[in-house]
């Protein structure tokens, strides 16, 4: 399985707004947002803004890395986690 | 300290049930002199948990306490927030087994009352038996009331429809007034009552402070929009049956 990110703006309402297609082959499986200022503690980590299929969850996790991200999504998609 | 309470211990729970029925003297008199151990609490401290089969309920005198329920990988919904004067765990005096746990969420101190006690004073009072009873029912239209914000509101106005519940509440309990109250939870413990993430939660306060329609500093919710929150969240407060209707 191969992960492949695509930077996108995400209109989520919020200063929120950098954010990361996640591409499983050419399916999208989630987007991710970079947390803005206004988060604080959280500010500069990625919000799992929205998760497709398997990735989906009411338990929204946030990850201080994009790598943890991947990591984190790839097992989801492998009904690992 | 397991002697009768201090009587002035008891005033909050009065003032709770007199938000929503009325009480004669005596009936009040004999709220007044249950007996009640008093204990201090620190935050995030259970009071009862989910299985426990309690033999006392508990009055919180002072602080906030909530409803939960625990899931797995450490996911926790919060069921009701409660403030001075509620008696979280009243059903325990008929139900035998907790289906959840009740917790603090700030410094508190609360009052545990045996429920012989309570069985004692309900069976002498029907009418304060009837009180109990009323708090209980409007306690099921409050879970109505989260259920319908949790189904169909979205995540702004689930927070606005909140705040103007709590607020309503505070101020029936004398802790609220001029659209200002105490507000000492966090946003990982609104977020776990309305089913969001903490990052949508602070999503919706920059939004909300940004349309001024409140401020929050030092754990105090300023209102400073309310007909604007009360029209935005749908927000009706017949359910929560307060004899003396707050004019807003």
């Amino acid at each position: 399985m191969t992960l492949r990110l695509q930077p996108v703006q995400v209109g989520t309402g919020s200063f929120d707004v950098d954010g990361q297609l996640v591409f499983d082959d050419d399916l999208l499986a989630a987007v991710l947002v970079r947390l803005s200022e206004v988060h604080e503690d959280l500010a500069g980590m990625w919000f799992l803004e929205a998760g497709f299929g398997l990735v989906g969850t009411a338990h929204r996790p946030t990850f201080a890395e994009l790598d943890a991200a991947q990591t984190w999504i790839g097992q989801r998609l492998a009904h690992e986690a | 300290m397991n002697a009768a309470a201090d009587q002035s211990a008891m005033t909050m729970l009065i003032r709770k049930l007199e938000s929503i029925a009325a009480l004669s003297d005596k009936e009040r008199r004999a709220i007044q002199s249950l007996p009640g151990r008093i204990q201090n609490l620190g935050a995030q401290q259970d009071i009862v948990r989910d299985g426990d089969q309690p033999k006392h309920c508990c009055v919180i005198l002072d602080g906030w306490a909530c409803r939960y329920k625990l899931l797995s990988q450490g996911r926790r919904q919060i069921l009701s927030f409660h403030i001075s004067g509620d008696i979280p765990d009243l059903p325990s005096l008929h139900v035998p087994t907790m289906d959840h746990s009740i917790a603090t969420l700030t410094k508190a101190v609360v009052a545990l009352i045996p429920h012989e006690s309570l069985r004692e004073l309900t069976a002498r009072h029907p009418g304060i038996a009837a009180a109990f009873w009323r708090d209980t029912l409007v306690d099921a239209g409050i879970f109505r009331a989260w259920l319908i914000s949790l189904g169909q509101r979205s995540a702004f106005e689930h927070v606005a429809h909140l705040f103007c519940e709590l607020y309503l509440k505070l101020q029936a309990v004398g802790l609220a007034g001029d659209h200002r109250c105490p507000l000492p939870i966090t946003q990982a413990d609104i977020a776990d009552a309305l089913g969001l993430t903490p990052v949508h939660v602070n999503r919706v306060l920059q939004e909300m402070r940004g349309r001024t329609l409140i401020t929050l500093r030092g754990r105090m919710l300023v209102i400073q929009a309310w007909d604007e929150l009360l029209r935005l969240s749908e927000f009706d407060p017949t359910y929560l049956q307060l004899e003396r209707r707050a004019a807003g």
